[in-house]
């Protein structure tokens, strides 16, 4: 299956046209910027570090646009660069390592989003909303850190 | 390209976390993962404020309340992201000055969208207005978003073809 994808044509003219290639590039890291910045911002927030003094859900709403859309497009140019080297990429540990980590970032984010409104009722941030916001920004900078590890593992980037 | 520049980039490599980093196994990775770091925070918040002035993202907030409230953890991902890469550079200093394009982002466009990212920062207010963002702010707001693309991808360009022994 990933030979097939490899050695699809669009694959082979996306790993041969350098300027296409880095345009993905550039599309990938702009996007996981925005998606993983916005996501950390959001757990600092219900941690109690940043912006304390303004309301949960508002600054959630300011954030989501950009977490989601910097998501879908780090998840689309993700594929188009995995699509050039799918075969090596598909058997590497650090790579797997990767993806399940993105997986599990992916529902402390999606968890702390859905629970933002109801923890904005109560009193104080309940403690199991700060150990979620805590768990998300560990998984998200743990995708990056797996991520800086491929090449510096495996040689292939 | 100059002497001093040159004589300063030898001198980098020379010093004790030039050498560290480049010595050690696992630190280089490391430093990247400082640099993507600081930069997701330093980024993420520029291109969400960017965004809203171009009239692009939640409605019921302004550009300013937007751009105030991600001010403090902004510039700590700067200053994160600056670490990293000022040790990154310091591993191979002359082979990062030897690459057009990485001459270009560190004298040129990093210079400039920062100094465009301060007047941006300090004008949001001004160009906020009760019917939305001004036309000024919405054309500021679009040149700050294509200033720091044009860093990302020099650095992209940067990465694609140097002659980096480390990377």
């Amino acid at each position: 299956m990933w030979e097939a994808l490899q050695h699809a044509a669009w694959v082979t003219t996306l790993q041969t046209t350098g300027w296409l290639y880095g345009l993905v590039l550039v599309v990938h890291y702009l996007a996981l910027f925005s998606c993983v910045g916005t996501i950390v911002l959001l757990d600092l927030r219900v941690l109690g570090v940043a912006n304390r003094n303004k309301p949960l859900s508002p600054f959630a709403q300011h954030l989501r646009l950009s977490t989601w859309m910097g998501f879908g497009a780090a998840v689309v140019s993700g594929f188009l660069l995995f699509a050039t080297k799918a075969e090596i990429y598909a058997e590497v540990t650090p790579f797997r390592v990767k993806l399940l980590i993105i997986g599990l970032a992916v529902m402390a984010a999606l968890a702390v989003e859905w629970s933002v409104a109801r923890w904005d009722r109560a009193p104080v941030v309940p403690v199991t909303a700060r150990l979620l916001a805590l768990l998300s920004i560990v998984l998200w900078l743990g995708a990056i850190l797996a991520a800086v590890e491929i090449p510096a593992l495996t040689g292939i980037g | 390209m100059s002497d001093v520049v040159w004589a300063g980039c030898r001198w980098l490599e020379s010093t004790p976390w030039g050498v560290m980093v480049r010595d050690s196994t696992w630190m280089y990775p490391v430093m990247k993962w400082v640099h993507f770091t600081g930069l997701s925070l330093w980024l993420g918040t520029i291109l969400t404020v960017d965004l809203r002035l171009l009239g692009v993202g939640d409605r019921r907030h302004t550009a300013a309340e937007l751009s105030n409230s991600l001010c403090a953890w902004r510039w700590i991902g700067f200053f994160v992201a600056f670490l990293g890469g000022f040790l990154l550079f310091s591993v191979e200093a002359t082979t990062y000055v030897s690459h057009a394009g990485f001459r270009l982002k560190l004298a040129v466009l990093i210079p400039l969208a920062l100094m465009w990212h301060v007047v941006v920062q300090r004008k949001t207010r001004a160009w906020t207005r009760a019917e939305g963002v001004s036309a000024t702010g919405k054309w500021a707001g679009l040149i700050e978003l294509l200033l720091w693309i044009s860093v990302v991808t020099a650095s992209v360009g940067f990465l694609l073809t140097n002659d980096l022994t480390y990377a």
